[in-house]
């Protein structure tokens, strides 16, 4: 019988964001909202209730002027490979690991709402729907909904999916050009494909030609709360101390300036 | 059966064990939960064959590429384009939710309306486009009749030197009336600028991506300045891990904002005093011998006088005082500026929606010129403007030819004003002012003036003056609320428009829009309602006006790229522009004939010329000197002109300059002169943009609101950035709900505590504060440009909307 936990053997795919291009633009949020049907509420100044898949986090320096400093993390699904909490925890099959691609998939029907997946995700990774998506009638705003993504009800969880659809679009393609595997770039998410500081890679981590394999081996790559154990598949990278110790919950003197990494 | 206890526990535990096996329990489940999950309000999109059009981004003038997602005729996705030389394949976040801005009845206008209810209710009733312009036609004729054409006004909105402007200006000249007037922006300053200094009148062209020093005075460079695509692209270039170290960004403003905190240095300097930081580092330049000799003493005039200024009145030390940095903080950026192989100074702050300094920005230009910046790769580089196609002359009848003598009721381009365009705060006060209504029918265009014009409200004011307000905008703004009459527009999606050199390119680039869909409404293209009213109104006006459609006027100015400019019109992508363009003097168009070019220009969007030829020192600039002019020869006209007029001594004062005779004419400091006690408003209001809210005429789309942060915007509160610092001084604390007054007026915001802020300073965020458009925008936060005390810029008599005396008073 096939293994069903663990990492994954046959594409691992993943994102390095580079946050020294990050210019905090918040044009990856507003593509992943635009491309996965995401519904937008009257109030979206309530953080508990507003629904994101790709969130902007803004941090500090924690310096007075004229020291002081922003930088920003863009958020998305975390796709974890090991122990994944979200799904261990799903008591109702609605989340899963895909063994042949890595992607962290969530799947609305199944949903029941419990929302212990989002107690689970170390990374506010996962939003509910305490309503239905907002379009109501007579404004016309469901216009611009994509089919290939389904809108969701209220009462689910939902959370990045890596833009799985496009994977479906890059495969659906390449079996129509007789391929059985995908170019570099051939499918990548949508906020990948809008940043316009091209601070997002993305690509198949199993893949030692992929660019994306490359550059999660940098110095400076880190990954968030990476001693948790769960191996995230989203990679960042800063040259900045300050923004790299963010990272993680670090004793005094745990933290370890790059520099020093260097040496050691 | 007997009914016992033994009897009793079987059929429990039976039944229990047989509710196990029966799918019945299960089937219900599952259909409960299937039923719950396809509520037929939940929207259900429908599937189509995919198809993808290419177009052009017109809600900025940053003119970035953008490839529409559809399926079978409807719109679900906008991406970048990468064979656009613009924006590599990025866009920014406005241009990337802007199919809310075209599936959204709410914030749009459907058909034309008239006002049934009060000014400002937004309460209006269906008329027909027939009724509608025959409404218009009669007002404008009917004032034409009475002898007072200029009683008309229009206020326009649309990028500089667009076809749709050029349009509206040519209408109010062909009905008889001075008063065209535009919102104010960065194009003006930099107009000015350039016309001064270089007697040029091409747009400023940065050449930012060949820069190895990039030092901008306030330029929001990732905060959406120049063309967004772009600017962010080329931040991701030089931040590169290969690029680490050779190329170094400078940002000086009173705020860490994202450019400010992402660049490699950070210089804060108080609110407004730019210009005195760059005249300082022009004295260590010029003092250490560190400026390009060639340039300085070969191709410039007025360096003597210029220098002595500068050496007298700007040391380092001097400068520190005026912009409260360090002197040797200013010595070394000097020197770094002046040793870099191709450092070039940007100037234009925020996202340059707005006007700037004239003053000050002659002042950074002249640091450009110090190092020979101009007309050099990594430079800025100094051109033509785009060769479009000229008009043919209007026609003028007798009512025209005497309206169009009549004085402008904004004073602009008298000997006052003497390089002045348009001046709408003079423009508002003068109306606002007069006994008698002096403008009796107001055209508004491509704008939402009652929202972005920094003038304490000065317009929405001078609104009640006059009688008639004609919206032609797509959307249920700000202004259009106070419209009487509305001649909807087509969005950007719906029609064909251009764009003309986006924003800071550094080469010759020519966009032009398509329709990505079908018009959804009953609304019309701007240019072509403009060739209905001329013909319908007949006579001298429909003589103005010969052409069929708006098409047909684009194809006639753009035959005059295909005259006189060897351009192309496909990029393929693979060399950038800034690349080629070093090499490249001359290219071979890649179409034959006009048709072709048309075509071509009209499924690609893009006709733009990668070849420059750089240096030419000796014929570039068009100045009386013929030589780059510090000593401005065109300012001493101008104030002599007005000397001529008015005595001497007050002459420079009545014309806002500060300084000496000797100083007015070159690039200088003026300090703003405020009008009231600094003891009763201690505090300096800076109202700054972000790249995630829309702040000119569009609205945010929604999905941008999710972006937004809740120390911005909170329920219906934005908030003001204070250092916490100044804010324990005034006993105030994280989300304090307070009201920020100028002799203005005041508006409502909560309190954020921010280590970036300056000390003394509170900074507002532009775009919240919306009258107009729906739920997801009206009553978010407050429009700090509704209590900016408009102070008058010097000379340019623009606002000075950068720094306005404020108090903090708790709620």
């Amino acid at each position: 019988m096939e293994k069903k936990h663990g990492p994954a053997k046959g594409n691992s795919y993943g994102m390095v964001i580079d946050l020294d291009k990050c210019t905090g633009c918040g044009t990856c949020m507003v593509a992943c909202s635009a491309e996965n049907n995401l519904a937008v509420r009257p109030d979206e100044s309530d953080k508990q209730r507003s629904i994101t898949w790709m969130r902007l986090y803004k941090v500090t320096n924690g310096k007075e002027f004229p020291h002081a400093e922003v930088s920003y993390f863009p958020r998305p699904c975390m796709h974890c490979d090991h122990h994944t909490p979200c799904v261990s925890v799903c008591p109702a099959t609605a989340t899963e690991t895909d063994y042949h691609t890595g992607i962290v998939s969530q799947i609305y029907t199944r949903c029941i709402g419990c929302r212990y997946c989002m107690a689970a995700c170390p990374y506010h990774a996962r939003t509910f729907n305490w309503w239905d998506g907002y379009f109501p009638k007579g404004k016309g705003l469901e216009r611009y909904l994509s089919p290939e993504v389904s809108p969701r009800m209220r009462g689910v969880v939902e959370k990045c999916t890596f833009c799985h659809h496009r994977l479906m679009r890059a495969k659906t393609q390449a079996y129509a050009e007789e391929r059985k595997e995908l170019e570099e770039g051939e499918y990548i998410t949508a906020c990948t494909e809008a940043c316009p500081a091209q601070a997002i890679t993305f690509g198949d981590l199993n893949n030692p030609e992929h660019k994306v394999t490359r550059l999660a081996k940098s110095p400076y790559a880190f990954r968030l709360l990476e001693r948790l154990g769960t191996e995230p598949k989203v990679y960042y990278i800063s040259t900045k101390d300050w923004v790299r110790k963010l990272g993680d919950n670090y004793l005094p003197g745990e933290f370890k300036p790059i520099s020093t990494v260097k040496a050691g | 059966m007997e009914l016992n206890r033994r009897n009793f526990i079987s059929l429990m535990v039976g039944g229990v064990a047989g509710l196990h096996i029966t799918p019945l329990p299960w089937k219900l489940t599952d259909d409960i939960a299937i039923w719950t999950q396809n509520w037929p309000w939940v929207p259900v999109p429908p599937v189509g064959a995919f198809n993808k059009v290419k177009s052009v981004c017109t809600l900025c003038p940053g003119g970035c590429g953008i490839e529409v997602r559809r399926v079978d005729e409807r719109a679900v996705k906008i991406e970048g384009r990468t064979d656009f030389p613009v924006n590599p394949g990025g866009i920014c976040p406005v241009g990337m939710g802007g199919l809310q801005l075209l599936y959204n009845e709410d914030i749009r206008f459907t058909r034309p309306m008239k006002r049934v209810g009060p000014r400002g209710s937004g309460q209006f009733a269906d008329i027909s486009w027939k009724e509608a312009l025959g409404l218009l036609g009669e007002r404008l004729s009917g004032l034409r009749k009475a002898g007072t054409p200029e009683a008309i006004a229009a206020i326009d909105g649309n990028p500089c030197r667009s076809t749709i402007s050029t349009l509206i200006e040519r209408l109010l000249k062909a009905l008889g009336s001075p008063n065209y007037l535009r919102t104010p922006s960065v194009e003006d300053t930099y107009s000015l600028v350039n016309l001064i200094m270089q007697g040029t009148e091409g747009p400023m062209a940065y050449d930012i991506e060949n820069s190895d020093f990039i030092l901008s005075f306030g330029s929001g460079l990732i905060d959406g300045w120049g063309s967004p695509g772009r600017m962010i692209n080329a931040w991701g270039m030089w931040r590169e891990p290969e690029m680490r170290g050779k190329v170094k960004v400078v940002q000086v403003e009173p705020r860490a904002s994202n450019t400010a905190s992402k660049a490699d240095q950070w210089i804060p300097v108080l609110p407004g005093t730019e210009a005195a930081l760059a005249l300082g580092m022009a004295h260590v330049i010029i003092k250490e011998g560190l400026y390009n000799r060639e340039f300085v003493n070969g191709f410039t005039s007025g360096f003597g006088e210029w220098s002595s200024l500068v050496m007298k009145q700007y040391s380092p030390t001097q400068s520190a005082k005026i912009t409260g940095c360090q002197a040797d903080e200013i010595t070394a950026l000097a020197r770094a500026f002046a040793k870099s192989k191709a450092p070039v100074a940007l100037c234009g702050r925020g996202k340059g929606t707005l006007n700037g300094s004239l003053y000050e920005f002659m002042c950074i230009q002249s640091l450009n010129a110090l190092t020979g910046g101009l007309n050099r790769i990594g430079g800025v580089l100094v051109h033509e403007p785009l060769p479009l196609g000229p008009l043919p002359e209007v026609t003028f009848d007798e009512v025209s030819r005497a309206g169009i003598q009549k004085a402008r009721l904004d004073q602009a381009g008298t000997p006052r004003f003497p390089y002045a365009q348009s001046l709408t705060s003079l423009f508002s006060k003068a109306v606002f002012e007069g006994k008698e209504p002096a403008v009796d029918t107001l055209l508004v265009f491509g704008g939402n003036p009652v929202h972005t014009l920094p003038d304490g409200g000065l317009f929405r004011k001078a609104l009640r003056n006059i009688p008639f307000v004609v919206s032609f905008s797509a959307f249920r703004d700000d202004t259009a609320m106070f419209a009487d009459l509305i001649l909807p527009d087509h969005s950007y999606l719906e029609k064909m428009d251009e764009s003309i050199w986006p924003a800071g390119i550094q080469y010759p680039l020519y966009a032009l829009s398509r329709p990505v869909v079908k018009p959804l409404y009953d609304t019309q293209h701007c240019g072509d309602t403009i060739l209905h009213l001329a013909k319908q109104m007949g006579g001298s006006i429909a003589a103005s006006f010969p052409w069929k459609g708006y098409e047909e006027i684009l194809k006639q100015r753009v035959k005059g790229l295909f005259d006189s400019a060897k351009g192309l019109v496909t990029y393929k992508g693979t060399n950038p522009v800034w690349k080629t363009m070093q090499k490249t003097q001359e290219v071979t168009p890649d179409y034959k004939s006009f048709d072709e070019m048309w075509n071509k220009l009209k499924s690609g969007g893009l006709w733009f010329r990668p070849a420059h030829s750089y240096g030419r020192w000796d014929t570039i600039f068009k100045t009386a000197t013929g030589k780059f002019e510090f000593l401005s020869s065109r300012l001493q006209l101008a104030v002599q002109s007005y000397l001529r007029q008015n005595q001497a001594d007050i002459a420079l004062a009545g014309m806002g300059i500060g300084a000496g005779a000797d100083a007015a004419c070159l690039p200088h400091y003026e300090e703003v002169k405020q009008a009231f006690n600094a003891k009763d408003y201690p505090l300096t209001m800076v109202p700054y943009e972000i790249i995630n809210i829309a702040s000119g005429w569009i609205a945010s789309p929604p999905h941008l609101n999710k972006t937004i942060f809740d120390d911005q915007l909170l329920k219906e509160d934005s908030f003001a950035e204070i250092n916490p610092k100044t804010a324990s001084q005034l006993g105030l604390k994280e989300g304090d709900l307070v009201f920020i007054e100028s002799p203005a007026g005041r508006i409502q915001v909560r309190i954020n505590l921010f280590d970036g802020a300056m000390p003394g300073a509170v900074f507002v965020p532009l775009g919240f504060g919306h009258i107009g458009y729906d739920e997801f925008t009206k009553g978010k936060g407050a429009n700090p440009n509704y209590i900016i005390s408009p102070q008058m810029d010097p000379l340019s008599g623009q606002p000075v909307w950068w720094k306005t005396p404020v108090k903090i008073i708790k709620v």
